[in-house]
């Protein structure tokens, strides 16, 4: 393998692990459909290196290619995050529940951590982790008391997301500027 | 402009390409461009995305073939690809009779 497809693969890699994308076959994919390709161009009588820039070029750039994979095959992994923000609410309102449970600033600080944490992993929509979950606990106090109040408890997890949500979009900037 | 319009299409053109027989991502395109006359000139490694999804959605399957020098990852629809491929070639014709006979062509 030349050095200028060297290059290229491992900033595919990079691109691809930086947007959540963990797939060695498609590198590998990758790899093999560059050198087919620029196999073809020596055979139609380009030089390796011509070669190399066209099968490069209309490769797509890194940027290109990782969106698209990005979009195409992220949704596994936002179901993921989004069930784990799911079952997270789920286990603090258990835990709020519970009759000896007093510490609220221990639930809010993991309400607030875990939120934070599933949008800097990747998840796209902050709204939406928030929402998986912070809306639990606020449900299980209006069923037991009427008063809805309690849906202040919302700002908790959508202060987290949104703040791992800006750490992540900022993190994406430093290390790969668009 | 082609290419844009062909994002839309992609799943039906790449299931018509491998209904004519298995083939590794590298000859679809190929086959892609030269059934198109070129017209059809996305960035390549922008197929693999899509190729990999219609796997996942049971539509086409893969595997690695090691008959030549290089690995080659090979695909092919599944009875289920072959069905929404005719499902779809079937939607296309009414897509653009529709069209045509309102642009008047």
């Amino acid at each position: 393998m030349t050095k200028q497809i060297e290059t290229y693969l491992r900033a595919l890699k990079r691109q691809l692990w930086w947007r959540g994308v963990f797939d060695a076959d498609a590198l590998a994919e990758a790899e093999s459909h560059l050198l087919e390709a620029v196999e073809a161009g020596i055979r139609r009588g380009l030089s390796a290196e011509e070669s190399e820039r066209q099968a490069l070029e209309r490769f797509g750039s890194v940027k290109v290619v990782a969106f698209a994979f990005e979009k195409e095959r992220n949704t596994l992994m936002q179901k993921l995050l989004l069930a784990i923000a799911g079952l997270a609410g789920l286990f603090s309102v258990y835990v709020d529940s519970r009759p000896h449970w007093d510490d609220t600033g221990l639930l809010a600080a993991g309400l607030l951590l875990v939120s934070g944490l599933l949008t800097l992993l990747g998840h796209r929509r902050p709204w939406l982790i928030a929402l998986a979950i912070g809306i639990w606990i606020p449900m299980y106090e209006i069923y037991l008391s009427r008063d809805f109040k309690f849906l202040v408890i919302l700002l908790i997890p959508f202060l987290g997301a949104y703040v791992g949500w800006l750490a992540q979009l900022g993190i994406r900037k430093v290390f790969h500027p668009a | 402009m082609v290419g844009e319009a062909l994002k839309g299409h992609l799943d039906l053109l790449l299931l018509a390409v491998l209904a004519d027989g298995p083939a590794h991502g590298y000859a679809v395109i190929e086959a892609l461009r030269a059934r198109s006359k070129g017209a059809f000139d996305l960035p390549e490694g922008t197929i693999y995305p899509a190729l990999h999804r219609l796997e996942d959605q049971g539509l086409l399957k893969s595997t690695w073939s090691e008959d030549s020098a290089r690995r080659k990852r090979i695909y092919q629809p599944t009875p289920k690809g072959q069905q929404a491929l005719t499902t779809r070639q079937t939607e296309w014709k009414q897509f653009y009779k529709a069209i045509n006979a309102t642009v008047g062509i």
